[in-house]
């Protein structure tokens, strides 16, 4: 091999070496960095709850799409709207990206005493079309919350003026209907937006 | 006498108009959502003085009832409690936000595009803001 050779086979070996580890790099994927991911996905229990239109449902209504599920209710001026919208802003900026499927936004009200469906339906309209509502009997809630081990809790107070605590995860549910990842508080779009994309690549 | 006349304008001017004892900015009332009756105020209030000044209650001529609450999230629980007394210590600003100390605006009556929210402590209003909706946020 004359010195020419030599030199070009050099640059040809670490042009190789070079692409194979962007090649392997690519392939790698990111995990999710604020997102707990469960191990397993756990089923969503057995419920027979309504929708915001008043059609009757059950856990099969998770299957078939990733849905984000958060459990509030439509009096709490803070938290819930707050949360509602951060999901919102974070599909946009999913779809802006060019991620397909988008998951659908779901809450869950923990106070189905005063979250009637047509109120639920008024509420989670304004957070963008394709969105749930679930409500329905306190003891079908608390089926569901439980399973998925969701807290809440109403608090005394005089007449309707009464606040509910409860859990501020939002969970990521596969089209399975799995339960598999939940995101806790503060929620911040961009952390969603970094997240979904790998959690439902994933899958 | 002139000289002197002119030293006490000189005197004034370098002291401006006295500062208001309590001071809003940053407000933001959310207008009540479809089929809601309530809403939420988040401000921050700063106290020009050196006395604590002790806001026991907040009325509105546009909402039946408003109540200072705190939002806290403990142990991944999210609790709204009422506030009995809005504590603003002296030469210090205290922040109502999303997440935190908020108002909360129940029973609109006549809403329209302002909303005026006046503060008490005690009997003694301490403080009135007014606040209009954007122009452009559906109503």
């Amino acid at each position: 091999m004359n010195p020419k050779q030599f030199i070009i086979a050099i640059v040809l070996g670490l042009a190789l070496a070079a692409g194979t580890f962007l090649a392997l790099r690519m392939q790698v994927p990111s995990a999710p960095e604020f997102a707990l991911v469960l191990p397993a996905p756990n089923p969503v229990p057995e419920f027979s709850l309504e929708d915001q239109h008043g059609l009757p449902i059950d856990q099969t209504v998770f299957e078939g799409q990733w849905d984000l599920v958060f459990f509030g209710f439509t009096h709490c001026p803070d938290i819930c709207p707050t949360t509602l919208q951060v999901l919102s802003a974070a599909k946009a900026a999913l779809q802006e990206k060019g991620q397909s499927p988008l998951p659908r936004i779901v809450l869950v009200s923990v106070d189905p005493e005063r979250d009637t469906p047509d109120v639920l339906g008024q509420y989670v309209d304004y957070f963008g079309e394709g969105n749930l509502g679930i409500t329905g009997t306190l003891d079908e809630v608390s089926k569901l919350t439980s399973g998925l081990g969701i807290y809440f809790e109403k608090q005394p107070a005089d007449g309707e003026n009464y606040a509910v605590d409860h859990s501020a995860a939002v969970l990521v549910i596969n089209p399975d209907g799995g339960f598999g990842a939940l995101f806790s508080g503060p929620h911040i779009v961009e952390n969603f937006v970094h997240d979904l994309p790998i959690i439902m690549g994933g899958s | 006498m002139r000289s002197v006349f002119f030293l006490l304008v000189a005197l004034l001017a370098a002291c401006g108009a006295p500062e208001p004892p309590l001071v809003v900015s940053e407000l933001e009332i959310t207008r009540p959502m479809p089929g809601m009756r309530m809403s939420a105020g988040f401000l921050v209030i700063a106290n020009n003085t050196n006395e604590e000044t002790r806001i026991t209650h907040v009325t509105s001529p546009q909402f039946e009832a408003v109540e200072i609450h705190e939002t806290t999230v403990t142990d991944g629980i999210s609790r709204m409690r009422e506030l009995d007394t809005l504590v603003v210590p002296g030469r210090t600003s205290v922040v109502l936000e999303r997440g935190g100390k908020h108002l909360m605006l129940m029973r609109p009556q006549d809403l329209q595009d302002s909303v005026t929210l006046q503060f008490f402590s005690g009997d003694l209003p301490v403080l009135s803001v007014d606040y209009s909706f954007p122009k452009d946020e559906p109503k």
